[in-house]
Protein backbone atom coordinates (compact mmCIF):
# COMPACT_ATOMS: atom_id res chain seq x y z
CA UNK A 1 0.00 0.00 0.00
CA UNK A 2 2.80 2.37 0.98
CA UNK A 3 4.63 1.46 -2.23
CA UNK A 4 1.56 2.34 -4.34
CA UNK A 5 1.14 5.62 -2.47
CA UNK A 6 4.80 6.47 -3.13
CA UNK A 7 4.37 5.73 -6.85
CA UNK A 8 1.20 7.84 -6.93
CA UNK A 9 2.92 10.74 -5.16
CA UNK A 10 5.92 10.56 -7.53
CA UNK A 11 3.62 10.48 -10.59
CA UNK A 12 1.71 13.47 -9.23
CA UNK A 13 4.94 15.43 -8.67
CA UNK A 14 6.16 14.52 -12.16
CA UNK A 15 2.88 15.52 -13.80
CA UNK A 16 2.94 18.79 -11.86
CA UNK A 17 6.55 19.51 -12.91
CA UNK A 18 5.93 18.66 -16.57
CA UNK A 19 2.71 20.69 -16.54
CA UNK A 20 4.65 23.83 -15.60
CA UNK A 21 6.32 24.10 -19.00
CA UNK A 22 3.15 24.26 -21.14
CA UNK A 23 1.59 26.50 -18.49
CA UNK A 24 4.38 29.08 -18.78
CA UNK A 25 4.53 28.66 -22.58
CA UNK A 26 0.81 29.47 -22.74
CA UNK A 27 1.37 32.62 -20.67
CA UNK A 28 4.24 33.70 -22.93
CA UNK A 29 2.33 33.07 -26.17
CA UNK A 30 -0.71 34.89 -24.81
CA UNK A 31 1.37 38.03 -24.22
CA UNK A 32 3.80 38.13 -27.15
CA UNK A 33 1.51 39.92 -29.58
CA UNK A 34 0.84 42.94 -27.35
CA UNK A 35 3.18 45.59 -25.87
CA UNK A 36 5.01 46.35 -23.63
CA UNK A 37 8.01 44.30 -24.84
CA UNK A 38 10.78 45.74 -22.63
CA UNK A 39 13.41 46.03 -25.40
CA UNK A 40 16.23 47.24 -23.09
CA UNK A 41 15.77 44.07 -21.01
CA UNK A 42 15.83 41.90 -24.15
CA UNK A 43 19.11 43.54 -25.21
CA UNK A 44 20.58 43.07 -21.71
CA UNK A 45 19.64 39.39 -21.77
CA UNK A 46 21.05 39.00 -25.31
CA UNK A 47 24.35 40.34 -23.98
CA UNK A 48 24.20 37.88 -21.08
CA UNK A 49 23.26 34.86 -23.22
CA UNK A 50 25.30 35.70 -26.30
CA UNK A 51 28.36 37.79 -25.49
CA UNK A 52 29.07 36.31 -22.07
CA UNK A 53 28.75 32.73 -23.35
CA UNK A 54 31.29 33.32 -26.14
CA UNK A 55 34.44 32.16 -24.28
CA UNK A 56 32.99 28.84 -23.13
CA UNK A 57 31.25 28.17 -26.46
CA UNK A 58 34.26 28.99 -28.62
CA UNK A 59 36.63 26.98 -26.45
CA UNK A 60 34.31 23.98 -26.67
CA UNK A 61 33.99 24.38 -30.45
CA UNK A 62 37.70 24.71 -31.21
CA UNK A 63 38.63 21.60 -29.21
CA UNK A 64 35.72 19.65 -30.67
CA UNK A 65 36.90 20.49 -34.21
CA UNK A 66 40.48 19.48 -33.31
CA UNK A 67 39.43 16.15 -31.75
CA UNK A 68 37.10 15.44 -34.64
CA UNK A 69 39.97 15.92 -37.13
CA UNK A 70 42.25 13.57 -35.16
CA UNK A 71 39.59 10.86 -34.77
CA UNK A 72 38.54 11.09 -38.41
CA UNK A 73 42.18 10.76 -39.50
CA UNK A 74 42.53 7.49 -37.55
CA UNK A 75 39.54 6.02 -39.37
CA UNK A 76 40.19 7.41 -42.86
CA UNK A 77 43.92 6.62 -42.74
CA UNK A 78 43.05 2.90 -42.63
CA UNK A 79 41.63 3.01 -46.14
CA UNK A 80 43.57 5.96 -47.55
CA UNK A 81 40.77 8.55 -47.54
CA UNK A 82 42.45 11.21 -45.38
CA UNK A 83 41.30 13.98 -47.73
CA UNK A 84 37.72 13.44 -46.50
CA UNK A 85 38.61 14.66 -42.98
CA UNK A 86 37.64 18.23 -43.93
CA UNK A 87 34.19 17.15 -45.14
CA UNK A 88 33.51 15.11 -42.01
CA UNK A 89 34.59 17.98 -39.74
CA UNK A 90 32.50 20.61 -41.51
CA UNK A 91 29.40 18.42 -41.93
CA UNK A 92 29.52 17.19 -38.33
CA UNK A 93 29.99 20.68 -36.94
CA UNK A 94 27.21 22.27 -38.99
CA UNK A 95 24.60 19.54 -38.77
CA UNK A 96 25.14 18.10 -35.33
CA UNK A 97 28.00 19.01 -33.04
CA UNK A 98 27.70 22.79 -33.35
CA UNK A 99 24.06 23.07 -32.26
CA UNK A 100 24.12 20.21 -29.73
CA UNK A 101 27.36 21.15 -27.97
CA UNK A 102 26.50 24.85 -27.89
CA UNK A 103 23.03 23.90 -26.63
CA UNK A 104 24.49 21.82 -23.81
CA UNK A 105 27.04 24.49 -22.86
CA UNK A 106 24.40 27.25 -22.87
CA UNK A 107 22.01 25.01 -20.90
CA UNK A 108 24.72 24.66 -18.24
CA UNK A 109 25.74 28.29 -18.12
CA UNK A 110 22.64 30.29 -18.99
CA UNK A 111 19.94 27.79 -17.94
CA UNK A 112 21.41 27.56 -14.45
CA UNK A 113 21.65 31.34 -14.26
CA UNK A 114 18.01 31.89 -15.38
CA UNK A 115 16.65 29.33 -12.93
CA UNK A 116 18.76 30.56 -10.00
CA UNK A 117 17.96 34.22 -10.66
CA UNK A 118 14.20 33.76 -11.06
CA UNK A 119 14.11 31.20 -8.23
CA UNK A 120 15.80 33.64 -5.85
CA UNK A 121 13.42 36.38 -6.95
CA UNK A 122 10.49 34.03 -6.29
CA UNK A 123 11.52 32.96 -2.78
CA UNK A 124 12.50 36.51 -1.75
CA UNK A 125 9.07 37.77 -2.96
CA UNK A 126 10.61 39.98 -5.67
CA UNK A 127 8.30 38.42 -8.28
CA UNK A 128 5.30 39.17 -6.05
CA UNK A 129 6.67 42.70 -5.63
CA UNK A 130 6.78 43.17 -9.41
CA UNK A 131 3.10 42.28 -9.59
CA UNK A 132 2.22 44.81 -6.90
CA UNK A 133 4.26 47.44 -8.78
CA UNK A 134 1.92 47.18 -11.79
CA UNK A 135 4.34 45.01 -13.75
CA UNK A 136 3.59 41.64 -15.27
CA UNK A 137 6.47 39.32 -14.21
CA UNK A 138 6.04 37.11 -17.28
CA UNK A 139 6.57 40.07 -19.60
CA UNK A 140 9.32 41.60 -17.48
CA UNK A 141 11.32 38.50 -16.57
CA UNK A 142 10.40 35.51 -18.72
CA UNK A 143 9.82 36.86 -22.24
CA UNK A 144 13.14 38.79 -22.50
CA UNK A 145 15.07 35.69 -21.37
CA UNK A 146 13.26 33.34 -23.74
CA UNK A 147 13.63 35.68 -26.72
CA UNK A 148 17.32 36.25 -25.94
CA UNK A 149 17.99 32.51 -25.78
CA UNK A 150 16.16 31.92 -29.09
CA UNK A 151 17.91 34.81 -30.87
CA UNK A 152 21.42 34.26 -29.54
CA UNK A 153 21.66 30.48 -29.95
CA UNK A 154 21.83 30.54 -33.80
CA UNK A 155 24.49 33.29 -33.66
CA UNK A 156 26.56 31.34 -31.16
CA UNK A 157 26.22 28.20 -33.28
CA UNK A 158 27.37 30.05 -36.42
CA UNK A 159 30.49 31.20 -34.59
CA UNK A 160 31.02 27.75 -33.06
CA UNK A 161 30.73 26.12 -36.50
CA UNK A 162 33.35 28.47 -37.92
CA UNK A 163 35.74 28.07 -34.98
CA UNK A 164 35.27 24.27 -34.92
CA UNK A 165 36.12 24.08 -38.62
CA UNK A 166 39.13 26.28 -37.98
CA UNK A 167 40.28 23.92 -35.19
CA UNK A 168 39.98 20.97 -37.58
CA UNK A 169 41.96 22.90 -40.21
CA UNK A 170 44.78 23.79 -37.80
CA UNK A 171 45.24 20.18 -36.67
CA UNK A 172 44.86 18.67 -40.14
CA UNK A 173 47.33 21.05 -41.78
CA UNK A 174 49.90 21.25 -38.98
CA UNK A 175 49.77 17.83 -37.34
CA UNK A 176 48.34 15.54 -40.03
CA UNK A 177 50.18 16.94 -43.07
CA UNK A 178 47.06 17.73 -45.05
CA UNK A 179 47.28 20.15 -47.97
CA UNK A 180 45.69 23.47 -46.83
CA UNK A 181 44.09 24.25 -50.22
CA UNK A 182 42.60 20.78 -50.59
CA UNK A 183 41.38 20.90 -46.99
CA UNK A 184 39.56 24.20 -47.53
CA UNK A 185 38.13 22.99 -50.85
CA UNK A 186 36.84 19.77 -49.29
CA UNK A 187 35.37 21.68 -46.38
CA UNK A 188 32.92 23.43 -48.72
CA UNK A 189 32.58 21.21 -51.77
CA UNK A 190 30.26 18.67 -50.23
CA UNK A 191 28.23 21.08 -48.12
CA UNK A 192 24.65 22.07 -48.93
CA UNK A 193 22.73 25.05 -47.60
CA UNK A 194 20.34 22.72 -45.75
CA UNK A 195 23.30 21.58 -43.61
CA UNK A 196 23.76 25.13 -42.35
CA UNK A 197 20.06 26.01 -42.07
CA UNK A 198 19.11 22.81 -40.27
CA UNK A 199 21.82 23.45 -37.66
CA UNK A 200 20.64 27.01 -37.13
CA UNK A 201 17.02 25.91 -36.91
CA UNK A 202 17.97 23.32 -34.32
CA UNK A 203 19.86 26.02 -32.41
CA UNK A 204 16.77 28.20 -32.25
CA UNK A 205 14.65 25.30 -30.98
CA UNK A 206 17.30 24.45 -28.38
CA UNK A 207 17.31 28.12 -27.30
CA UNK A 208 13.54 27.97 -26.82
CA UNK A 209 13.92 24.77 -24.77
CA UNK A 210 16.61 26.28 -22.53
CA UNK A 211 14.62 29.49 -22.06
CA UNK A 212 11.33 27.76 -21.31
CA UNK A 213 12.63 25.01 -19.02
CA UNK A 214 14.94 27.20 -16.95
CA UNK A 215 12.51 30.10 -16.66
CA UNK A 216 9.70 27.71 -15.64
CA UNK A 217 11.89 26.03 -13.03
CA UNK A 218 12.86 29.39 -11.52
CA UNK A 219 9.47 31.07 -11.90
CA UNK A 220 7.53 28.30 -10.15
CA UNK A 221 10.25 27.55 -7.61
CA UNK A 222 9.41 27.17 -3.93
CA UNK A 223 11.04 25.89 -0.75
CA UNK A 224 13.62 28.59 0.04
CA UNK A 225 17.32 28.22 -0.69
CA UNK A 226 17.08 24.43 -1.05
CA UNK A 227 14.24 24.89 -3.53
CA UNK A 228 16.36 27.27 -5.62
CA UNK A 229 19.20 24.70 -5.66
CA UNK A 230 16.86 21.93 -6.80
CA UNK A 231 15.26 24.16 -9.44
CA UNK A 232 18.70 25.09 -10.82
CA UNK A 233 19.77 21.44 -11.03
CA UNK A 234 16.48 20.45 -12.69
CA UNK A 235 16.77 23.32 -15.17
CA UNK A 236 20.17 22.10 -16.39
CA UNK A 237 19.33 18.37 -16.40
CA UNK A 238 15.90 18.73 -18.04
CA UNK A 239 17.21 21.23 -20.63
CA UNK A 240 20.13 18.95 -21.55
CA UNK A 241 17.97 15.82 -21.80
CA UNK A 242 15.29 17.64 -23.80
CA UNK A 243 17.90 19.04 -26.18
CA UNK A 244 19.20 15.52 -26.92
CA UNK A 245 15.69 14.12 -27.44
CA UNK A 246 14.66 17.10 -29.59
CA UNK A 247 17.88 16.72 -31.59
CA UNK A 248 16.93 13.20 -32.61
CA UNK A 249 13.36 14.22 -33.51
CA UNK A 250 14.52 17.25 -35.54
CA UNK A 251 17.25 15.27 -37.31
CA UNK A 252 14.81 12.52 -38.25
CA UNK A 253 12.32 15.12 -39.48
CA UNK A 254 14.74 17.34 -41.42
CA UNK A 255 16.77 14.59 -43.14
CA UNK A 256 14.08 12.04 -43.79
CA UNK B 1 -21.44 43.80 1.96
CA UNK B 2 -20.75 47.41 2.96
CA UNK B 3 -20.81 49.53 -0.22
CA UNK B 4 -18.55 52.14 1.40
CA UNK B 5 -15.76 49.59 2.00
CA UNK B 6 -12.37 50.14 0.43
CA UNK B 7 -11.67 46.41 0.70
CA UNK B 8 -14.42 43.87 1.12
CA UNK B 9 -14.08 40.10 1.51
CA UNK B 10 -16.99 37.68 1.57
CA UNK B 11 -16.82 33.95 2.21
CA UNK B 12 -13.19 33.56 1.15
CA UNK B 13 -11.91 29.97 1.30
CA UNK B 14 -8.45 28.70 0.47
CA UNK B 15 -7.00 25.22 0.94
CA UNK B 16 -3.61 23.75 0.08
CA UNK B 17 -3.48 19.99 -0.56
CA UNK B 18 -6.67 19.46 1.43
CA UNK B 19 -5.49 21.60 4.35
CA UNK B 20 -7.93 24.44 4.96
CA UNK B 21 -5.95 27.67 5.47
CA UNK B 22 -8.72 30.25 5.08
CA UNK B 23 -12.24 29.24 6.01
CA UNK B 24 -15.11 31.58 5.19
CA UNK B 25 -13.30 34.87 5.74
CA UNK B 26 -15.47 37.98 5.59
CA UNK B 27 -14.01 41.38 6.30
CA UNK B 28 -14.70 45.04 5.50
CA UNK B 29 -12.05 47.72 5.61
CA UNK B 30 -13.33 51.27 5.42
CA UNK B 31 -11.66 54.21 3.64
CA UNK B 32 -8.94 55.81 5.77
CA UNK B 33 -9.00 52.96 8.28
CA UNK B 34 -5.90 51.31 9.67
CA UNK B 35 -6.80 47.65 10.08
CA UNK B 36 -4.42 45.13 11.60
CA UNK B 37 -4.74 41.37 11.31
CA UNK B 38 -3.05 39.41 14.06
CA UNK B 39 -2.71 35.69 14.58
CA UNK B 40 -0.30 32.86 15.29
CA UNK B 41 2.52 32.07 12.87
CA UNK B 42 1.05 29.85 10.15
CA UNK B 43 -2.50 31.05 10.81
CA UNK B 44 -2.87 32.09 7.16
CA UNK B 45 -2.35 35.85 7.51
CA UNK B 46 0.12 36.11 4.64
CA UNK B 47 -2.07 33.83 2.46
CA UNK B 48 -4.97 36.17 3.14
CA UNK B 49 -2.86 39.16 2.15
CA UNK B 50 -1.73 37.42 -1.05
CA UNK B 51 -5.35 36.59 -1.90
CA UNK B 52 -6.32 40.26 -1.49
CA UNK B 53 -3.36 41.33 -3.66
CA UNK B 54 -4.34 38.86 -6.39
CA UNK B 55 -1.17 36.80 -5.97
CA UNK B 56 -3.13 33.69 -4.92
CA UNK B 57 -6.59 32.90 -6.25
CA UNK B 58 -9.00 31.86 -3.48
CA UNK B 59 -10.97 28.62 -3.97
CA UNK B 60 -14.24 30.49 -3.46
CA UNK B 61 -15.61 33.79 -2.17
CA UNK B 62 -15.28 37.33 -3.40
CA UNK B 63 -12.68 40.03 -2.84
CA UNK B 64 -13.58 43.56 -3.85
CA UNK B 65 -11.18 46.50 -3.86
CA UNK B 66 -12.79 49.87 -4.50
CA UNK B 67 -15.95 47.88 -5.29
CA UNK B 68 -14.33 45.85 -8.09
CA UNK B 69 -13.49 42.17 -8.26
CA UNK B 70 -9.93 42.28 -9.62
CA UNK B 71 -9.86 38.55 -10.31
CA UNK B 72 -12.52 39.00 -12.99
CA UNK B 73 -10.53 41.69 -14.84
CA UNK B 74 -8.14 41.10 -17.77
CA UNK B 75 -4.52 41.08 -16.64
CA UNK B 76 -3.72 44.53 -18.13
CA UNK B 77 -6.62 46.16 -16.27
CA UNK B 78 -5.66 44.36 -13.08
CA UNK B 79 -2.11 45.73 -13.35
CA UNK B 80 -3.42 49.25 -13.94
CA UNK B 81 -5.57 49.00 -10.80
CA UNK B 82 -2.46 47.91 -8.88
CA UNK B 83 -1.15 51.48 -9.16
CA UNK B 84 -3.55 52.44 -6.37
CA UNK B 85 -1.87 50.11 -3.86
CA UNK B 86 1.54 50.02 -2.21
CA UNK B 87 3.00 47.00 -0.44
CA UNK B 88 5.75 46.75 2.15
CA UNK B 89 6.92 43.13 2.08
CA UNK B 90 8.18 41.27 5.13
CA UNK B 91 11.66 40.84 3.63
CA UNK B 92 11.41 44.21 1.78
CA UNK B 93 11.70 42.36 -1.60
CA UNK B 94 13.95 45.03 -3.11
CA UNK B 95 15.29 44.28 -6.61
CA UNK B 96 18.96 43.34 -6.17
CA UNK B 97 19.90 44.30 -9.71
CA UNK B 98 19.01 47.99 -9.47
CA UNK B 99 20.13 50.85 -7.21
CA UNK B 100 17.91 52.17 -4.46
CA UNK B 101 16.44 55.06 -6.44
CA UNK B 102 15.36 52.78 -9.30
CA UNK B 103 13.70 50.48 -6.78
CA UNK B 104 11.85 53.40 -5.22
CA UNK B 105 10.81 54.99 -8.52
CA UNK B 106 9.98 51.71 -10.25
CA UNK B 107 6.28 52.42 -10.75
CA UNK B 108 6.92 56.04 -11.77
CA UNK B 109 9.36 54.91 -14.48
CA UNK B 110 6.85 52.30 -15.65
CA UNK B 111 4.24 55.07 -15.83
CA UNK B 112 6.54 56.98 -18.18
CA UNK B 113 8.12 59.57 -15.86
CA UNK B 114 11.51 60.79 -17.12
CA UNK B 115 14.66 59.49 -15.43
CA UNK B 116 15.74 62.81 -13.78
CA UNK B 117 12.22 63.55 -12.56
CA UNK B 118 11.75 60.02 -11.16
CA UNK B 119 15.13 60.19 -9.46
CA UNK B 120 14.25 63.53 -7.83
CA UNK B 121 10.94 62.14 -6.60
CA UNK B 122 12.70 59.01 -5.24
CA UNK B 123 15.28 61.20 -3.45
CA UNK B 124 12.47 63.25 -1.92
CA UNK B 125 10.65 60.15 -0.60
CA UNK B 126 13.90 58.60 0.64
CA UNK B 127 14.57 61.82 2.50
CA UNK B 128 11.09 61.57 4.05
CA UNK B 129 11.80 58.06 5.38
CA UNK B 130 15.08 59.32 6.85
CA UNK B 131 17.50 58.00 4.25
CA UNK B 132 18.97 60.97 2.37
CA UNK B 133 21.87 60.46 -0.03
CA UNK B 134 21.52 56.74 -0.67
CA UNK B 135 20.04 56.92 -4.18
CA UNK B 136 22.90 55.15 -5.93
CA UNK B 137 23.58 52.46 -3.32
CA UNK B 138 22.71 48.86 -4.20
CA UNK B 139 20.22 47.05 -1.88
CA UNK B 140 22.86 44.47 -0.86
CA UNK B 141 24.80 47.26 0.89
CA UNK B 142 21.89 48.23 3.17
CA UNK B 143 21.08 47.03 6.70
CA UNK B 144 17.74 45.33 7.48
CA UNK B 145 16.22 48.52 8.88
CA UNK B 146 17.37 50.58 5.89
CA UNK B 147 15.93 47.99 3.49
CA UNK B 148 12.61 48.20 5.31
CA UNK B 149 12.56 51.99 4.95
CA UNK B 150 13.53 51.78 1.25
CA UNK B 151 10.70 49.23 0.86
CA UNK B 152 8.37 51.72 2.49
CA UNK B 153 9.61 54.50 0.20
CA UNK B 154 8.91 52.23 -2.79
CA UNK B 155 5.43 51.45 -1.47
CA UNK B 156 4.44 55.14 -1.16
CA UNK B 157 6.41 56.81 -3.97
CA UNK B 158 3.49 56.63 -6.42
CA UNK B 159 1.03 57.95 -3.79
CA UNK B 160 -1.23 54.90 -3.39
CA UNK B 161 -4.70 54.95 -1.82
CA UNK B 162 -4.21 51.66 0.03
CA UNK B 163 -1.05 50.38 1.71
CA UNK B 164 -0.46 46.79 2.75
CA UNK B 165 2.18 46.04 5.36
CA UNK B 166 3.28 42.41 5.71
CA UNK B 167 4.82 42.05 9.17
CA UNK B 168 6.60 45.42 8.98
CA UNK B 169 8.51 45.07 12.27
CA UNK B 170 9.73 41.49 11.90
CA UNK B 171 13.49 41.17 12.33
CA UNK B 172 14.03 44.76 13.51
CA UNK B 173 15.56 45.98 16.75
CA UNK B 174 13.27 47.96 19.14
CA UNK B 175 14.63 51.32 18.04
CA UNK B 176 14.17 50.59 14.34
CA UNK B 177 10.72 49.15 15.10
CA UNK B 178 9.80 52.48 16.64
CA UNK B 179 11.18 54.36 13.62
CA UNK B 180 9.04 52.26 11.25
CA UNK B 181 5.94 52.58 13.47
CA UNK B 182 6.38 56.36 13.57
CA UNK B 183 6.72 56.48 9.78
CA UNK B 184 3.56 54.39 9.38
CA UNK B 185 1.65 56.72 11.70
CA UNK B 186 2.96 59.87 9.95
CA UNK B 187 2.04 58.40 6.59
CA UNK B 188 -1.45 57.52 7.79
CA UNK B 189 -2.02 61.02 9.14
CA UNK B 190 -0.43 62.85 6.21
CA UNK B 191 -1.87 60.93 3.27
CA UNK B 192 -5.03 59.57 4.90
CA UNK B 193 -4.44 56.21 3.23
CA UNK B 194 -6.31 53.03 4.00
CA UNK B 195 -3.98 50.42 5.39
CA UNK B 196 -4.08 46.71 6.09
CA UNK B 197 -1.29 45.37 8.24
CA UNK B 198 -0.31 41.81 9.06
CA UNK B 199 1.45 41.88 12.43
CA UNK B 200 2.48 40.03 15.55
CA UNK B 201 3.54 43.07 17.52
CA UNK B 202 0.95 44.18 20.08
CA UNK B 203 2.84 47.47 20.43
CA UNK B 204 2.12 48.18 16.78
CA UNK B 205 -1.51 47.14 17.25
CA UNK B 206 -1.93 49.56 20.18
CA UNK B 207 -0.18 52.45 18.42
CA UNK B 208 -1.32 52.08 14.83
CA UNK B 209 -4.63 50.24 14.49
CA UNK B 210 -8.17 51.60 14.29
CA UNK B 211 -9.54 48.07 14.27
CA UNK B 212 -7.94 44.71 14.77
CA UNK B 213 -9.00 41.23 13.60
CA UNK B 214 -7.64 38.00 14.96
CA UNK B 215 -7.20 35.15 12.49
CA UNK B 216 -7.41 31.81 14.27
CA UNK B 217 -7.87 28.34 12.78
CA UNK B 218 -8.57 29.82 9.35
CA UNK B 219 -11.36 32.13 10.50
CA UNK B 220 -11.72 35.70 11.69
CA UNK B 221 -12.02 34.73 15.33
CA UNK B 222 -12.72 38.17 16.68
CA UNK B 223 -12.76 41.77 15.50
CA UNK B 224 -12.61 44.79 17.76
CA UNK B 225 -11.57 48.43 17.96
CA UNK B 226 -8.20 49.41 19.43
CA UNK B 227 -9.87 50.60 22.67
CA UNK B 228 -11.42 47.18 23.27
CA UNK B 229 -8.16 45.25 23.07
CA UNK B 230 -7.20 45.62 26.70
CA UNK B 231 -10.70 45.15 28.09
CA UNK B 232 -11.72 42.00 26.21
CA UNK B 233 -12.08 38.91 28.38
CA UNK B 234 -11.98 36.40 25.53
CA UNK B 235 -9.45 33.77 26.70
CA UNK B 236 -7.94 33.10 23.25
CA UNK B 237 -7.47 36.79 22.52
CA UNK B 238 -6.09 37.45 25.99
CA UNK B 239 -3.59 34.59 25.69
CA UNK B 240 -2.39 36.00 22.36
CA UNK B 241 -2.00 39.62 23.44
CA UNK B 242 -0.35 38.61 26.72
CA UNK B 243 1.99 36.25 24.86
CA UNK B 244 1.45 33.27 27.19
CA UNK B 245 2.24 29.67 26.24
CA UNK B 246 -0.47 28.28 28.52
CA UNK B 247 -4.06 28.71 27.52
CA UNK B 248 -6.75 27.55 25.14
CA UNK B 249 -4.91 28.35 21.89
CA UNK B 250 -4.55 25.30 19.71
CA UNK B 251 -1.01 25.26 18.38
CA UNK B 252 -1.77 23.24 15.28
CA UNK B 253 0.30 20.19 16.20
CA UNK B 254 -2.58 18.22 17.65
CA UNK B 255 -2.03 19.45 21.22
CA UNK B 256 -3.39 22.30 23.25
CA UNK B 257 -0.90 24.77 24.63
CA UNK B 258 0.65 23.48 27.82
Amino acid sequence: MYFLQAIGATAERLAYAIGLYPLLMGKVLGRLHKPPWFFPLIIRQCEMVGVQSLPVVLLTAVFTGMVLALQSWVAFHRFGAESMIATVVSLSMLRELGPVLVGLMVAGRVGASFAAELGTMRVSEQIDALWTLSTDPVRYLVIPRMLAAMLMMPLLVMLADAIGMLGGYVISVNALDQNPHTYIKHSYDYLELIDLYSGLFKAMVFGAIIGLVSCAEGYYCDGGAAGVGKATTRAVVVSAMTILIADYILTAWIFK
Amino acid sequence: MNPASKISLRGVHKSFKGHKVLDDISLDILPGESHIIIGLSGAGKSVLLKCILGLIRPDSGSILINGEDWFSLPIEDKLKRMACVGVLFQGSALFDSMPVWENVAFVLRRQGMSKPEARDRAAEVLDWVGLPGICDIMPAELSGGMKKRVGMARAICHRPEIIFYDEPLTGLDPVMSDVITTLMKRLHERMNVTSLTIAHSMKLVREFSDRVSMLYEGRIYQQMSRDEIDTTQDPVFRQFIEGRADGPIHLGNGREAA
